[in-house]
């Protein structure tokens, strides 16, 4: 390889790497800048380091009561698709059933589902359970759009487990529900653990279902809160800043932290 | 071994959820869209009356122009980036691939609401990071009030979008390169190939069915994305940013024309689903 090619291509690799970090890093400085330094360029290094922002936008624009919601919402819907999503998987990579294959088809279907079109119905229909306004809204609607890319993910999973370990369970006299529960479950720990990552992402990253449910200002989650400020305070930078990286921090650290199970999973059914 | 009935319970959790939630809002779409509706109640059966307005409806077409827009801009750019990337990465060492990788994918990992307040702050006219950079470079004449310009809004806001997306692209190449035998390289290497060649000629036609997967999975995106614009221009300035998504939106909450928007979501929902049939066909059989 010539040596222009190999500067070239480490030039090409550079250029990427600072096109997808120095939007986060802007944000980080902005979000700690002081006021007397707003003018001294959007990247150079904000000093003194002024965190009073972050106290300000959790405490008085009531952040902290948006990062609960989000965190109740994310972790209530992937509790549900924990408790759907791999039993359904496991039926359609392992048992026999009438209908098997339209079934699935229905949820595949959903995969590529435009969720506003949902919306349009869904509105009125929460609003006649009266679970408008409420975080059940949310919640249930929310894991029932995550199904299909979760069940795709969950029967591609479990077709990997060796039918002859579930057929000696059973033989042993074992119930179908027991050996799931026993046998099987134990084995697709690492698919759980990416589903649950994933599912708590998205959950967490939804935007168009808790605006359009939820007017109450203590119920909002972050995505709604942060939008809103943005809209009402748009000269408010360091705020603004503080709020993006509240929305975005703990899922950001989750998935470097968990990178590994994080990308197994979004690249599931992908690399097949 | 098995009992229809009892397999069949493994299925109804989830298929119960998905019904309530999913497949019976779908099939009112359908329903609504054959009334006429006056903020919010049904004034009366209206047949197709939905349908023809929607093929005079002039900001229809534009959306949907911009939805195909979007599509050229996302085959042009990220899935390029992602393809490059990953042909350089693929011959460094894993500890560069894994951390590289990670870094070009974090952007994904970012609320999309939260991508567009980052990126209307870049593109700000006054504080924006884009036009700091151009008059400090000397090429202050080319700033611009990126968002708020009908010419540059809808480029603008995709640069935004690629910025979530390539770093996918990067991961999907990358483990398909991985999978492509050496001894191809290696052969093309004794014949005295250049990288360029080798990228030419080997990488790149043996990740035709990975370039069409990311290719239909970037158009169904691109039909049915909605936060990044909402977030960032509404559909705006004038309609030059509109796409199906937020036409839908807008018809549907502002207006509270439901039938309208039920046909429009009827119409968005048809061109997801042939999408998706044609892609299933061409990954079907390579």
């Amino acid at each position: 390889m010539t040596k222009r090619l190999r500067l070239f291509q480490y030039a090409v690799l550079g250029f990427f790497a600072l096109y997808a970090l120095i939007p986060v890093y802007l944000v980080l400085l902005a979000s700690v800048r002081s006021e007397a330094d707003l003018f001294s360029g959007p990247l150079s290094l904000p000093w003194p380091i002024d965190l009073s922002t972050y106290k300000r936008v959790w405490f008085e624009s009531g952040f902290q009561g948006y990062f609960i919601n989000s965190l109740i919402i994310s972790c209530s819907a992937t509790f549900l698709v924990m408790l759907t999503a791999p039993l359904a998987g496991f039926a359609f990579a392992k048992l026999n059933f009438r209908y098997k294959e339209l079934v699935f088809g229905l949820f595949l279907a959903g995969l590529v589902l435009p969720a506003p079109s949902v919306i349009v119905a869904l509105y009125g229909n929460l609003n006649r359970l009266d679970l408008l306004d409420s975080h059940l809204g949310v919640i249930l609607p929310q894991a029932a759009l995550l199904l299909p890319f979760s069940i795709f993910m969950m029967r591609t999973v479990m077709e990997d487990v060796p039918s002859e370990l579930i057929e000696a369970a059973t033989v042993d006299g074992a119930s179908i529900f027991k050996t799931y529960w026993l046998i099987v479950l134990p084995i697709v720990r690492p698919g759980l653990m990416s589903l649950a990552l994933i599912s708590f992402l998205f959950s967490w990253q939804e935007y168009l279902l808790p605006l359009v449910v939820i007017q109450d200002e203590t119920l909002k989650p972050l995505t709604v809160g942060a939008a809103a400020l943005q809209g009402r305070y748009g000269v408010d930078y360091a705020g603004i800043a503080a709020a993006g990286v509240i929305a975005f921090a703990p899922v950001v650290l989750l998935f470097l932290v968990m990178q590994r199970s994080f990308v197994r999973g979004l690249t599931a059914g992908a690399v097949k | 071994m098995q009992n229809g009935r009892t397999a069949f319970l493994f299925v109804a959790p989830a298929l119960v959820l998905y019904a309530v939630f999913v497949g019976l809002p779908i099939l009112q779409v359908f329903a609504y869209s054959f009334f006429t509706w006056d903020s919010g109640t049904i004034r009366g059966f209206g047949g197709l009356e939905n349908y023809t307005r929607l093929v005079a409806d002039g900001v229809f077409w534009t959306a949907l122009s911009h939805n195909a827009i979007w599509v050229v801009l996302t085959l042009a750019f990220p899935l390029m980036a992602g393809l490059i990337t990953a042909s350089i990465l693929a011959e460094r060492s894993p500890r560069t691939v894994r951390l590289l990788s990670v870094l070009y994918f974090l952007p994904r990992t970012i609320p999309m609401v939260v991508v567009g307040i980052i990126w209307l702050w870049i593109y700000s006219p006054i504080f924006g990071l884009l036009n700091w950079f151009l008059d400090s470079v000397g090429l202050g004449n080319l700033g611009a009030a990126w968002l708020a310009e009908p010419n540059t809004a809808l480029l603008s806001l995709n640069i935004a979008g690629a910025w979530t997306f390539f770093g996918f692209c990067n991961i999907i190449y990358l483990a398909a390169i991985q999978s492509i035998d050496p001894s191809l390289y290696e052969a093309a290497s004794l014949d005295g190939a250049t990288w360029w060649q080798k990228f030419r000629f080997v990488t790149t036609p043996l990740l035709r069915s990975t370039t069409l997967f990311l290719g239909l999975y970037a158009a169904i995106e691109a039909m049915r994305f909605f936060d990044l614009v909402y977030v960032t221009t509404s559909g705006g300035p004038g309609y030059s940013t509109e796409v199906l998504t937020t036409h839908i939106y807008k018809t549907f909450f502002l207006v509270g024309d439901f039938g309208y928007a039920a046909a429009l979501s009827v119409v968005l929902l048809a061109i997801v689903l042939s999408i998706s049939g044609i892609s299933y066909r061409m990954l079907r059989k390579p």
